[in-house]
């Protein structure tokens, strides 16, 4: 799980898959490109770990996955969040502003 | 979760769909991506070139998922004994000599443990709930290990007064030998006495009929109760339901059979009884030398049994009743007064609680010299998977390329292993089974029947599993990291070999190997020639040349005043016999495990009566007992045939007897009398007031049975003290005809006697240590082929690999136009190094055990020579073998090929 400079804190790529596919369904390379834009190219995920990941979250019935045709018209595996994967993301977004806001407050302190 | 166990099911059921669906997964994002640069301006084959880039190699994307996937673990386990099984498979000889060393391994170390478990570690087989089954042991301390024995009293206060069990019951360790009236003649038969409630409190139900109860103490009509064992029930009634009800004449008495017990019940020690009966004061069998065990409450801890027991032992008053051993005391058992003794609560075990020791002991050798051959095993096993891994370099450099993690290399090597030691742990059950059937079978002929059983139950099944797989982890560990620290780069590379590190591993291997297996064989060789020289071992008698035969002559109706006349009239004759050089006769065979005593005898005229009195072991004999058994008479004489009924006691005693009653005294012409109880003003001596006169003293017979040695002997006439039971004793020059002379004779002078069995009294004086030698030598001595049979196979498998490393160099050398002989002689003297070294190791080793053996209660082995030289000679032969085999297929290949094959 690489970033270009910062370094993806444990759990980050998970909630950042969650918010990517929190639009719409999409294919592994969506969420690559979703995550590089919502995050304004701060993080890039490589396919070594975007895929388990994917997996881990489908596993863990966050996601789930079906084949559709893509943009270009190829066969490709689609994404979509589950019921308890939105919920999921919800609990993880008030974490992470949770600690933001912590973070913020311990280092302007 | 419930996602998470659907998943799981799903991945495990359906595995070749998932694996499909992440194929298509993958290959779809790489036309993606491919799509997203062609568009980007790169032309088709540089844009499929930069998206595997991205992506980062297919096959390690694949395995990076396969690992967060739910029962990703037992899917690659599975996958990995699926893939040990084909690899184990494609090298047949290997695997089978890897298996075939760990099943004799585990084989050997599980037979004992089988042995221990049954005779140490759990409760008789047969009985209700073993776990909660107690023993119940007086023991002294300050004394060497013997059998305290209780008495009818003891077992009583205990029953009566213990709180913390469920219920006691008491047993004689002994059984007593009876004879059953049959109509075909007379039957011996062994006897358990015990108590009225022990198949109750053991939970042993009845195959038929019905089992004592409390209330058959009432000795009714004169009949006492029996119950059959289910094997002697099947042997003498073919399990005649009908016979529940009938009367029997026992020795003589009316006992009436009440039922049979449970089939696979034989009793609570190691002895097996045909019947039982009840010991009771009542009782006909002698309520003394008693056993006792109990079952515990629920819920009660051995330890709070314990504290009340002896507690309750405390309390008891000093039983000076009989003040001497009983007759037919088993060897060393001890009768002291139960406030002097230490009462605990043991575990339920076949063998006495203070023989358990001494049981283990010696099990406990015997474990370490098995464990020995499955440590060599081991080696094997490692070596040979060394020699394999570096076989394999590039199949893992291959498979690490492909992006398989080190872990995973290592976890797959170590499956292959503890496949392997499944497969050999299961067949050295198998073998386990054998082997303990052959030990016990080794097993001397004891004079009563011995069941001694050796479940192979959870505990065994559970040990040898758990030594396979730690044996496996042992072996398997060292060549599985070895393998794997491959470096991918050099491996996959035609030329790179760094086998020097490697080998150096191996070379330790084979010579640990070796000398393991040298120690063994040397050790075997020495145990043999102590064998070979302890049936020939000084008793203090001369038994080769001398045939024994046993009557009881109560059977056919005779008492001791008729034994008397017969005796002599018999031995009249058999004296006539041509070839017969001298004869005797005595109350019972000698050296027998058994030590005889009457009571306690004291010098006459020894002031005190305080005076600790002597326990001699007696011998009942008739006049040329000593010349027959060639015990030399130190002073004074042999008894003669005018020492009558009629005419004063004599008895003749052996040196430590004399030296210990009368000492600094010559103790020919001194009388021996009673040692009167304490408490009684006078005492009845036998034959007139005067006791009995020492007429001659005897050299020493010496005891071997590891117990009580001390040799305090006292022989006394036959004709003054008849007994009904008499062994022959003659001595000849021709064995087979002597037996066949004297089972005619006997049956000429009365046919109404029961069969005799004249044999050798060489066989029959096998005492328990001598039985424990044998059993260790045999162990020893097969556990060391074993070894070398092990050894060779290393020794073989390091020449093989090292000649298939040099394939190159000796193509080349024989191109060059080597000498075969030289290139044969040059492998030779490396694998000779090797053997050269271990033996060495080997052979010190051997002296060391010799050494440690020679200072054990087995006694002086000798360190001969010539067992060291055979071994090292027989080493010398198999190594060569075993290298030249290697060598010769390396040098008869045609060069050309050879190197056509690098």
């Amino acid at each position: 799980m690489a970033g270009q400079s910062a370094d993806l804190l444990q759990g980050t790529l998970d909630v950042l898959i969650l918010k990517a596919l929190a639009a719409g369904q999409l294919h592994g390379l969506g969420v690559s490109r979703r995550i590089e834009q919502i995050t304004g190219g701060t993080f890039v995920v490589r396919p070594g770990s975007l895929f388990p990941a994917l997996h881990r979250l489908e596993e863990a019935g966050w996601l789930s996955s079906a084949w559709d045709a893509s943009e270009s018209n190829r066969r490709a595996k689609f994404y979509t969040l589950t019921r308890t994967g939105r919920r999921q993301l919800g609990e993880e977004k008030a974490r992470w502003n949770r600690i933001a806001g912590a973070m913020a407050r311990a280092l302007e302190a | 979760m419930k996602p998470r166990l659907s998943r799981f099911w799903r991945n495990l059921r359906h595995r070749t769909r998932v694996e499909r669906d992440l194929d298509e997964e993958l290959g779809a994002f790489l036309d993606l991506v491919t799509d997203e640069k062609i568009r980007a301006g790169l032309n088709p084959a540089d844009a499929r070139r930069a998206a595997l880039l991205d992506l980062g190699g297919v096959e390690s994307a694949k395995e990076q998922v396969r690992h967060v996937r739910a029962g990703w673990f037992v899917e690659s386990l599975v996958q990995d004994l699926v893939y040990a099984a084909r690899v184990l498979r494609r090298t047949p000889f290997f695997s089978l000599t890897a298996a075939l060393s760990l099943a004799i391994g585990v084989g050997a170390t599980t037979a004992i443990f089988t042995v221990a478990n049954g005779l140490l570690l759990r409760a008789a087989v047969g009985v209700s709930d073993p776990d909660r089954l107690v023993d119940i042991v007086p023991s002294q301390t300050g004394l060497r290990p013997g059998i305290v024995l209780a008495s009818y009293p003891h077992y009583e206060a205990i029953r009566d007064r213990a709180t913390t069990l469920a219920g006691t019951y008491a047993y004689r360790l002994e059984l007593t030998p009876l004879f059953l009236k049959t109509a075909g003649g007379v039957e011996p038969v062994f006897g358990g006495a015990v108590s009225l409630s022990y198949f109750q409190v053991l939970g042993v139900p009845a195959a038929t009929g019905r089992l004592f109860v409390p209330a058959d103490d009432d000795v009714a009509g004169g009949t006492s109760a029996v119950v059959l064992s289910h094997l002697f029930w099947t042997r003498q009634f073919h399990a005649d339901p009908d016979v529940v009800g009938t009367t029997v004449l026992l020795s003589g008495r009316a006992f009436t059979i009440i039922g049979v017990s449970a089939e696979g019940f034989h009793g609570t020690s190691v002895t097996k009884p045909d019947l039982w009966i009840p010991v009771a004061p009542a009782s006909p069998v002698s309520a003394t030398a008693l056993m006792i065990g109990g079952r515990l409450k629920p819920g009660i801890a051995r330890s709070q049994a314990s504290a009340e027991i002896q507690a309750i032992g405390h309390s008891l008053p000093a039983d000076r009743r009989s003040g001497a051993l009983p007759p037919g005391a088993v060897p060393g058992s001890r009768d002291a007064s139960p406030s002097s003794l230490r009462w605990t609560v043991e575990s339920s075990s076949p063998i006495p609680f203070t023989l358990r020791l001494l049981v283990g002991g010696f099990l406990a050798l015997l474990m370490g010299v098995v464990s020995v051959v499955l440590v060599i095993a081991c080696a094997n096993v490692s070596g040979v998977l060394l020699a394999r891994a570096a076989a394999r370099r590039r199949e893992i450099a291959v498979r690490r390329a492909l992006g398989a993690g080190r872990r995973r290399i290592v976890r797959q090597l170590l499956t292959e292993t503890v496949l392997l030691f499944i497969i050999g742990g299961a067949a050295g059950l198998a073998l386990a089974r054998l082997i303990t059937s052959l030990l016990v079978s080794l097993l001397p002929a004891f004079p009563m029947p011995i069941h001694v059983s050796v479940p192979l139950d959870a505990n065994v099944a559970a040990f040898s599993l758990a030594l396979s797989f730690v044996a496996a982890l042992l072996s398997g560990l060292a060549p599985a990291r070895h393998a794997s620290k491959t470096d991918v780069l050099s491996a996959l590379k035609d030329d790179a070999r760094r086998p020097h590190e490697r080998l150096r591993l191996r070379h330790a291997f084979v010579v640990a190997q070796v000398a393991f297996s040298i120690a063994l064989v040397v050790t075997g060789g020495l145990l043999v020639r102590t064998v070979g020289r302890a049936s020939h071992v000084d008793r203090g008698f001369e038994s080769a040349g001398v045939v024994t035969a046993s009557i009881d002559l109560s059977l056919a109706g005779y008492d001791a005043a008729a034994s008397a006349r017969f005796t002599s009239t018999l031995l009249e004759r058999l004296r006539a016999i041509r070839g017969v050089d001298v004869a005797t006769a005595a109350n019972r065979s000698p050296g027998g495990p058994t030590r005889v005593t009457r009571g306690g005898l004291r010098a006459s005229d020894t002031a005190s009566l305080d005076a600790l009195p002597v326990l001699p072991n007696w011998h009942v004999v008739e006049p040329d007992y000593f010349k027959t058994l060639r015990i030399p008479v130190l002073q004074g004489r042999d008894f003669t045939p005018a020492d009558r009924e009629s005419t004063e006691s004599v008895a003749i005693v052996s040196e430590t007897t004399a030296r210990r009653v009368w000492p600094g005294r010559s103790a020919v012409g001194q009388y021996l009398v009673w040692q009167p109880q304490p408490g009684s003003a006078t005492v009845a001596q036998p034959s007139g007031s005067r006791g009995f006169l020492v007429v001659g003293i005897v050299r020493d017979l010496k005891y071997r049975t590891s117990i009580d040695t001390t040799p305090l002997d006292f022989y006394v006439p036959f004709q003054q003290n008849p007994t009904t039971s008499v062994t022959i004793l003659a001595r000849s020059a021709d064995d087979a005809q002597t037996i066949s002379h004297v089972r005619a004779l006997i049956r000429s002078m009365d046919p109404g006697l029961p069969r005799v069995t004249p044999q050798l009294l060489d066989t029959e004086t096998s005492g328990p240590v001598e039985t424990q030698l044998r059993i260790a030598t045999a162990v020893t001595a097969s556990v060391g082929l074993v070894g070398l049979v092990l050894a060779a196979i290393g020794i073989y498998g390091v020449t093989a690999y090292v000649v298939s490393q040099r394939t190159r160099e000796i193509g080349i050398r024989l191109a060059m136009g080597a000498h075969r002989g030289t290139i044969v002689g040059m492998v030779l003297r490396q694998g000779m190094t090797l053997v050269g070294i271990g033996s060495i190791i080997g052979l010190a080793l051997g002296l060391g055990v010799g050494r440690v053996l020679a200072a054990s209660p087995i006694g002086a082995v000798p360190l001969d020579p010539a067992v060291f030289a055979a071994a090292a000679i027989l080493f010398a032969i198999v190594g060569l073998a075993a290298c030249y085999y290697p060598a010769r297929r390396a040098v008869r290949v045609d060069p050309i090929s050879l190197l056509r094959a690098e």
